[in-house]
């Protein structure tokens, strides 16, 4: 359907529609870990339950895709997308933070959104400081391509965040993009009550009457179908949602409920098939305990995340650093912290990468003291290399401890400021020089979309074309597989099915040990092999003296 | 009929022997040496005896094999191809040992051993041969008579051993420098291969095609053809893939195959063997060689024909006139040959010895095989590095190049470097699908080595299993 029916289409609906949020969902409660046989394999319900969308990429997944479940973030998009071709495919960028953790090169972004706008058809798009600007290239791209623009604007609480912010933030987006997209309003913690979320919509709509808003918001307090509800019955088209066997604390809320809720206000979901909602659930369960390592180390509600304002996507990798760190039990002092440091830092958007800013100099500040250890990304942060502070900039005293720390010129934190603050674009890369560099990393021809990755993360993505040239597709194992622990049993056998549903077969036949090595004998569709693997550090292995 | 035959040979062709051998129920002898002990043909042939320690000296040890002929009581000896096969003095041996020699008769292998010899046979039965010299003299002397041949005819020119064979001895010079520098070259490498430093000038044609007629001749003064084979496609003069027929026009074929039959006539040929021509683009032909034993290539010509030559050779050793007429004689369709080797194509061909972990062989319609390997035996790295022999039939080209790809691909070879990529690369190449090739082939298509070798992916997913299994984790997903 062309873009203009499509929203059409949503503009003129009576009811709501409902986008599945497995990617917020998997980053949020499962550590990312969401591999894409899971995906598929719940796939053909979820697209006959029909979602306006399913975000499937975007945020920290590209960069957990390449590091931990091996798979070509490009290749998940063509899975999920074979696997559900009528549903719309979306991601989430962080504008010129594209799926990384800092400013990229305009060149790089351009070539980055052009590549993944092949597969992805709308683009949710946010800047940690509500930033319009940083926001302008990934949206020119996501529009010459056709693709639906989703312009988001953070939300947050506190005195400054009033309605007439953020409808100013709506009308400065609406300049640069043009009436044809679809407003977000990302509410990454689950902020504020459904009354403060209905005033915030019906404020906007009040001003852009025309304007299709979508709602995306996190359920950590427990509420967040309060919010949705009073947000669709304010004039939201669409929300974000999980499934309710899958969804869980920090993630979105579950479908099913949202549907139940505002049936008794009189608002209809568009085009939902419940029965094929509740299958997905039905599967999912049975999927979950896959994933159950990955959950968060606290689970449960929390309401006290109005005042530390973490973000859903960040919660389960900030409590297993601590876990990690030894400093579990310290939590809840580090959150208190952290709600200091927000409103002392300019009480903008706990999001990517602000939140990681947020959560390392909490963590810093209760371990060795406040300020006392500042990042490079806060001192960044404070020149205003991210874009300038919404509402007021962090105290002096702040400003001193951060930027004259290890200063080895001795400079005053005010004559730093004057001659290195402000946003310096980074350098454009030579695109070909790249690729050419890369080739030569790889002896093979390089395209566009390992450029993409090799550009994004440089390490990780060559790490990780090595792994597949090795290691082949290894997403079309079983999850259950990828993550197996103790080894593997003799006349155990793995089955799956390459991409188009071939049947493979590999059984392990033994395991028997020859100094550091460990030989499996399988038989790869009834192929004899024997596989030494050199084991370092042999107490690790499980096979059989 | 013989009893009991003993095979003078080791590998795929020991093998292709010792199933004629018993389609006649004849009993076969194996003989190896030591160090080619686990060899498949020793498991396959009814009695086996070893020779001696090996490596190689034993198999080219007359009197060891002879002495194995008379204690197993074998009343015949078939050669194969290589080792003794075109050593006269083999089948000189085994008279004296009243035994029979499944091959020419001694003064024929000798006669046409001789390249001079053969090229003069050649010209007295009115076929032309490339301008060349006699042997050329010792000494200095042959840098004169090199010199002015070349002034005659210009270069290239060939540089060949007289009793060379096998593409050994041969060397092609472009200017005088490399003519006088490769005549002692040329003459020391004879040497050492042959025991014969006797070599000779012959014009150096412009992309030729390597033609070669299959003949049989038995004691009865029948000779019949079989046909042509084209052997163009050679690394180093050494063939790599050869076709059956042709693809001359009709014409022609019969005026090369007419040939062949009168020379195989004027030398008084007995048994299999094979007259070479070299065909010019314009159709000029002339002859280049015969070859007094079975080729390894015989398989396309048996697919296209019907016709099993070493039944034959062994039916006319025992005194029997060849089983069929010319007229009889009727090719069908195409077939294609080539040596699956371990060998590492991208490394110059550089032999790869070792042992065979996985070894699925290819199959199905119109596939021959004919192996010398199995499945966990060891490549030994003192002989051939042939592995397997692959022919396939196609009723058409087309088909026969369709099914070569085909059947290329459903082998299974893991542990050792083969040709197989190279083969295939050759087998999508626009110019062989379209059997558009000469001897400057692979000359001209560099492009043919430009390959990536390919795994089974699921061979790869295997890799991360056995890595799972070995750390008890995965480590890629931590």
């Amino acid at each position: 359907m062309p873009l203009e029916a499509i929203l059409d289409t949503l503009r003129n609906s009576e009811g709501y529609y409902l986008c599945n949020n497995e990617r917020d969902v998997s980053q949020s409660d499962f550590k990312n870990r969401l591999m894409p046989m899971t995906t598929v394999r719940v796939a053909p319900y979820r697209e006959k339950a029909s979602f306006f969308s399913i975000e499937v990429s975007g945020g920290a997944s590209i960069h957990v895709d390449l590091l931990r479940k091996q798979v070509n973030p490009f290749e998940r998009l063509r899975i999920v997308s074979r696997a559900m071709p009528q549903t719309l495919l979306q991601t989430v960028c962080r504008g010129a933070n594209l799926f990384g953790y800092r400013h990229y090169p305009e060149n790089v972004i351009r070539f980055t959104v052009r590549e993944f706008c092949r597969y992805v058809d709308v683009w949710r798009v946010y800047d940690f400081l509500n930033h319009v600007p940083n926001m302008i290239p990934v949206f020119e791209e996501v529009q010459k391509a056709g693709r639906i623009l989703m312009p988001s604007i953070c939300f947050s609480t506190g005195k400054e965040h009033t309605d007439s912010y953020y409808v100013g933030k709506v009308a400065e987006i609406l300049e640069v993009t043009g009436p044809e997209v679809i407003i977000s309003i990302k509410n990454h913690s689950g902020l504020g009550t459904p009354r403060r979320i209905s005033q915030l919509v019906e404020a906007i709509k009040n001003s852009f009457p025309e304007t299709i808003l979508h709602y995306h918001g996190c359920n950590t307090d427990g509420n967040d179908i309060g919010r949705m509800t009073a947000a669709v019955l304010a004039g939201v088209k669409i929300c974000d949602v999980a499934d309710h066997g899958y969804g869980s604390v920090y993630g979105q809320a579950p479908a099913l409920t949202l549907i139940q809720t505002l049936e008794d206000y009189g608002k209809k979901v568009e085009a939902m098939d419940l029965e094929a909602l509740v299958k997905c659930s039905d599967i999912l369960r049975q999927e979950r305990k896959i994933y159950e390592p990955f959950e968060s180390q606290f689970r449960g509600h929390d309401p006290t995340v109005a005042r530390y304002k973490l973000t859903g996507g960040a919660a389960g990798s900030t409590f297993e650093q601590a876990d990690k760190g030894g400093f579990l039990q310290r939590m809840p002092e580090i959150l208190e912290e952290m709600a200091r440091v927000l409103v002392e830092l300019g009480n903008w958007w706990s999001v990517t990468p602000g939140s990681q800013i947020l959560w390392t100099t909490a963590v810093n500040n209760v371990l060795y003291g406040r300020y006392q250890r500042p990042s490079l990304d806060l001192k960044n942060l404070i020149l205003g290399r991210y874009g300038p502070f919404p509402f007021y900039e962090p105290h002096d005293w702040i400003c001193e401890k951060v930027l004259e720390y290890q200063r080895p010129d001795g400079k005053k934190w005010h004559e730093i400021m004057a001659t290195e603050g402000g946003m310096v674009p980074p350098a454009e890369p030579d695109l070909e020089g790249e690729r050419t560099k890369l080739q030569r990393e790889l002896k093979r021809p390089v395209s566009d979309e390992d450029l993409v990755l090799y550009l994004q993360y440089p390490f990780d993505a060559l790490s990780f074309l090595r792994f597949e040239e090795r290691c082949g597709k290894t997403w079309l194992l079983p999850p259950e597989v990828w993550f197996r622990r103790g080894g593997f049993k003799a006349g155990e056998r793995i089955k799956f099915a390459d991409e188009w549903g071939k049947p493979h077969y590999i059984e392990v036949i033994s395991t028997r040990r020859e100094g550091a090595n460990v030989l499996t004998s399988l038989l790869v569709d009834h192929v004899f092999h024997t596989i030494s693997v050199k084991v370092e550090g042999a107490d690790s292995h499980s096979a059989p003296q | 009929m013989f009893e009991k035959i003993l095979i003078a040979n080791r590998g795929e062709i020991a093998l292709r022997i010792i199933r004629s051998a018993q389609e006649l129920d004849i009993k076969a002898v194996a003989i190896y040496e030591e160090t080619d002990k686990d060899a498949f043909h020793i498991m396959r042939a009814d009695e086996a005896i070893c020779i001696g320690p090996g490596p190689r000296k034993d198999y080219l040890d007359i009197d060891k094999i002879i002495e194995a002929a008379k204690k197993t009581g074998a009343e015949a000896i078939h050669p194969g191809y290589g080792f003794l096969a075109e050593n006269p003095e083999f089948p000189e041996a085994c008279i004296e040992a009243g035994l029979v020699f499944i091959g020419p008769p001694h003064e024929v292998i000798r006669s046409l051993g001789s390249k001079v010899i053969a090229r003069d046979i050649a010209r007295n039965s009115d076929i032309p041969v490339i301008p060349a010299t006699e042997t050329l003299s010792a000494g200095e002397a042959a840098n004169e008579e090199a010199l002015a041949f070349a002034a005659e005819y210009g270069f290239p020119i060939m540089i060949k051993a007289v009793s060379g064979g096998g593409g050994r001895g041969i060397r092609q010079v472009d200017d005088e420098r490399s003519l006088l520098a490769g005549l002692k070259q040329s003459r020391s490498e004879a040497l050492m291969a042959f025991g014969n430093d006797d070599i000779y000038l012959e014009k150096c044609l412009s992309r030729p095609q390597h033609i070669e007629v299959q003949i049989l001749a038995d004691s009865f003064g029948n000779v019949v053809h079989l046909g042509t084979r084209n052997c163009s496609i050679q690394r180093r003069h050494q063939k790599l893939i050869e076709i059956a027929p042709a693809g001359l026009p009709k014409e022609l074929t019969a005026e090369i195959c007419d040939a062949a039959v009168r020379v195989a006539k004027a030398s008084n040929y007995q048994s299999a063997g094979t007259v070479e021509f070299l065909v010019e683009p314009d159709g000029r032909f002339y002859f280049l060689e015969v070859n007094t034993r079975i080729q390894v290539e015989h398989t396309v010509t048996e697919m296209v024909t019907g016709i099993d030559i070493v039944r034959e050779q062994l039916l006319i050793a025992m005194g029997e006139p060849i089983s069929f007429s010319q007229k009889a004689v009727v090719e069908r369709g195409y077939a294609i040959e080539l040596r699956i080797n371990a060998e590492d194509p991208k490394n110059e061909f550089l032999a790869t010895p070792g042992v065979v972990q996985v070894y699925q062989s290819s199959a199905g319609h119109g596939v021959r095989l004919d192996g010398a390997i199995y499945q966990g035996y060891e490549i030994p790295p003192f002989y051939d590095s042939m592995m397997v022999k692959l022919t396939v039939y196609g009723f058409t080209w087309q088909e026969a190049v369709d099914r070569l790809s085909r059947a290329l691909s459903g082998f299974i070879i893991i542990g050792v470097k083969t040709t197989i990529p190279f083969f295939q690369q050759i087998v999508n190449e626009p110019d062989f699908i379209q059997m558009k090739f000469d001897t400057s082939y692979l000359d001209t298509h560099p492009q043919l080595l430009d390959y990536e070798e390919k795994e089974r992916e699921v061979d790869k997913i295997a890799r991360l299993i056995a890595e799972i299994n070995a750390y008890g984790y995965n480590p890629y997903a931590q």
